[in-house]
């Protein structure tokens, strides 16, 4: 089960590859069919499932085009 | 159970809308990012001075919520030593320089302000060619690297490639000097790292500090980002290894 | 009731201390004769003053420094010569696409090239046209007197501040060299506004807005305040106008309507004032005009007098470098004529023109 989740900003993402190839868990590809609006290869979040949230592809982004989010447990109310 | 989402990353605070526009794979951006943190974590941001080089970084303070500069080719360390004399020390005041910005037309500055032991930090990427003019030979150009002024390859008749760490490291002045290759998560860490370091001991007063940072060209090296990336680790890492070469310590 | 000082002084100190007189605490140069006495002078009475000395590795060091401190919002000044003078062009270039303050101080020694030690007039062309790339302006004032050294530096501190732009002041190896008494004296000007577009930090502000400084506004970082290049020349045609319009400084000598106006500045004016008073002696009528502003340059006065049928014999010691300004003053409306270097008592590198033989030429063509 996931433990987090990623959102690539398409109108930034220049196709590089790298948080693709620094995702420890293989969540990311750029199938190489689908393109951003300035028309490079999109990096997709192709493997949900498996993303810890470690954020390493929001560090080697260079474009600042990923969101990072982990599921934490929400604050039960006041009982 | 009851699960939320947390940001745990975005763009640093202290990133601005404006940017160069970079090639895709180009690590400029990427230093853009380890400064915009290690000043945030330092609670420096507003306490801090930079000055970008001609080239690649020439934009850089205009993409960033630091007060900046640019200025002329190689001229940075003595515009960030005029910077720091006028403030009396004050703030941090740092230098980001391409390659061929820092090390060839301003391989006299560095020298000078390394000799002088100002209290300023030189950052230096280094991407081993002239990245902004279409990718001329620099001074840390590979022997046997093709460029478009050394179309057959570096032969050893247009020299060798500069080590400017390891070269300032014996100087008095030179507190601290390193090289990182931030292209990797680990090289993100150490780049990091080195540059907090090279910032505290900015505000000791022990001199001057050199981070050299690694970065990919891929248009000028007529590769995709992934080939230029494997292309550091296979050659540029041996040439440039990752390390500290000078570091007097702290208080 | 206090007296005020006055010291006996060379033109070279009088500069340093006609700098401090005007609030500057920092000093970044190289040494080249025949200005080392300022050099020096900074490097003993910075330190004492609160404020700093750093001898530069070159003199493109030195106006890169001058670049980073006025940035910072300090005054800042540099003094030079020469082939350091040439070394400073294209950081004189930056400081006037980034709107920077700073004072630049060239005591004119002979050209080209490493040229000689000792005083000449030939970098007008280079002061008042900006040796550097782009077409820039800086206000050049010429001083021709120790007592102008010193309040001349204290003017184009506040010019330079006034206008964001560097000013150079424009002296020879005679003036450095010379000594005169000095009155020391700290010169009042109009309160300028704060400077709020400074790089210090922006905490120092109070602020949590950065400024970004740069020397390729409009071109090739076209952000705010100049969008686009043609917004940023705009900017400087306007400045340039502003200064025009508002700076211009000379001094008449014997005269405002004499039949042959002789037009020198600086060490060859004070040989010409001698000379227009053994003309007079002699019932010629001739006077002097003294630019003190050699950009912008008193083109007006110029015009007028030409344009009266007043003749006008330039006077310089160079191969003819003012003698273009003023021959596009008088716009072909009177006879423009010249003595250069070429007239000195001596064919070495200590050779002056002299009053006699300036007398010779206002003869020969009065």
């Amino acid at each position: 089960m996931a433990r987090g989740e990623i959102v690539i900003d398409e109108g930034h993402c220049k196709g590089c590859g790298y948080c693709a190839r620094f995702c420890p868990q293989g969540c990311i590809s750029l199938p190489g069919n689908r393109f951003s609006p300035q028309g490079y290869q999109l990096a997709i979040f192709s493997n949900p499932d498996k993303c810890t949230g470690c954020a390493l592809c929001g560090w080697m982004c260079p474009e600042f085009a990923i969101d990072v989010y982990r599921y934490v447990e929400a604050d039960t109310s006041a009982a | 159970m009851n699960l939320k989402k947390e940001l745990v990353y975005t763009r640093p605070r202290l990133k601005l809308g404006y940017g160069w526009g970079h090639c895709p794979g180009c690590h400029h951006p990427i230093v853009e990012k380890l400064v915009c943190e290690v000043l945030d974590e330092m609670a420096l941001a507003g306490k801090a001075v930079g000055v970008a080089g001609v080239g690649c970084s020439f934009g850089f303070f205009g993409g960033i919520n630091v007060d900046g500069c640019n200025c002329a080719h190689g001229a940075a360390p003595a515009v960030a030593t005029g910077i720091k004399h006028a403030l009396f020390g004050k703030p941090l005041v740092f230098t980001i320089q391409g390659d061929g910005d820092c090390a060839a037309i301003g391989g006299g500055y560095v020298l000078n302000a390394a000799a002088r032991a100002e209290k300023i930090t030189i950052i230096m990427v280094n991407n081993a060619n002239y990245g902004t003019t279409g990718g001329q030979l620099a001074p840390t150009t590979l022997l046997g690297q093709v460029t478009s002024t050394s179309p057959r390859g570096r032969e050893s008749e247009q020299g060798f490639p500069i080590h400017f760490p390891e070269l300032l490291a014996p100087m008095q002045g030179v507190t601290f000097a390193t090289r990182a290759a931030p292209f990797t998560p680990a090289g993100y860490r150490r780049a990091r790292s080195y540059l907090k370091t090279a910032f505290q001991r900015q505000m000791q007063g022990r001199g001057l500090g050199f981070v050299e940072l690694l970065s990919a060209c891929p248009p000028n090296w007529h590769m995709t980002p992934l080939e230029a990336i494997q292309w550091m680790e296979d050659r540029m890492l041996p040439e440039f290894p990752e390390g500290i070469f000078k570091d007097t310590g702290g208080e | 009731m206090s007296l005020p000082e006055r010291v006996l002084v060379q033109g070279n100190e009088a500069i340093g201390r006609g700098a401090i007189n005007a609030g500057c605490r920092h000093f970044f140069g190289y040494p080249i004769t025949p200005q080392n006495e300022i050099t020096e002078f900074f490097a003993r009475e910075l330190p004492a003053a609160g404020g700093v000395f750093v001898q530069s590795e070159s003199e493109a060091a030195s106006a890169a420094m001058l670049y980073g401190a006025g940035a910072a919002g300090v005054r800042a000044i540099t003094s030079t010569s020469g082939a350091g003078w040439g070394l400073m062009q294209e950081g004189i270039s930056q400081l006037a696409n980034a709107e920077l303050p700073c004072v630049i101080v060239n005591m004119q020694r002979g050209g080209p090239g490493q040229g000689t030690t000792r005083h000449a007039q030939m970098d007008y062309l280079s002061a008042t046209r900006g040796g550097g790339q782009g077409g820039y302006k800086t206000i050049v004032l010429a001083p021709a007197s120790v007592q102008e050294c010193h309040d001349l530096v204290q003017l184009a501190f506040h010019l330079a501040d006034r206008y964001r732009n560097p000013v150079v002041v424009l002296g020879d190896g005679i003036l450095g060299q010379m000594a005169e008494p000095l009155e020391i004296r700290t010169i009042q000007f109009d309160t300028l506004p704060e400077k709020d577009w400074t790089i210090r930090g922006f905490s120092e502000r109070e602020a949590s807005q950065h400024n970004f400084i740069s020397c390729g506004q409009g071109g090739v970082i076209p952000l705010p305040p100049y969008t686009s290049y043609a917004a940023f020349l705009q900017r400087l045609d306007e400045k340039y106008r502003q200064m025009t319009a508002a700076e211009v400084r000379y001094q008449s000598y014997r005269g405002e309507d004499s039949h042959l106006l002789l037009v020198a500045y600086g060490s060859t004016a004070r040989v010409c004032q001698e000379a227009v008073d053994m003309a007079r002696d002699e019932g010629i009528s001739a006077s002097l005009l003294r630019p003190i502003t050699l950009w912008p340059f008193p083109s007006e006065i110029i015009r007028q007098r030409a344009a009266a049928g007043t003749s006008l014999l330039v006077v310089e010691d160079s191969l003819g470098q003012m003698l273009d300004d003023v021959r596009c003053a008088a716009e072909g409306r009177a006879p423009v004529h010249f003595l250069g270097i070429l007239a000195r008592h001596l064919p070495t590198d200590g050779g002056m023109i002299l009053p006699d033989r300036v007398l010779e030429e206002i003869k020969k063509v009065s």
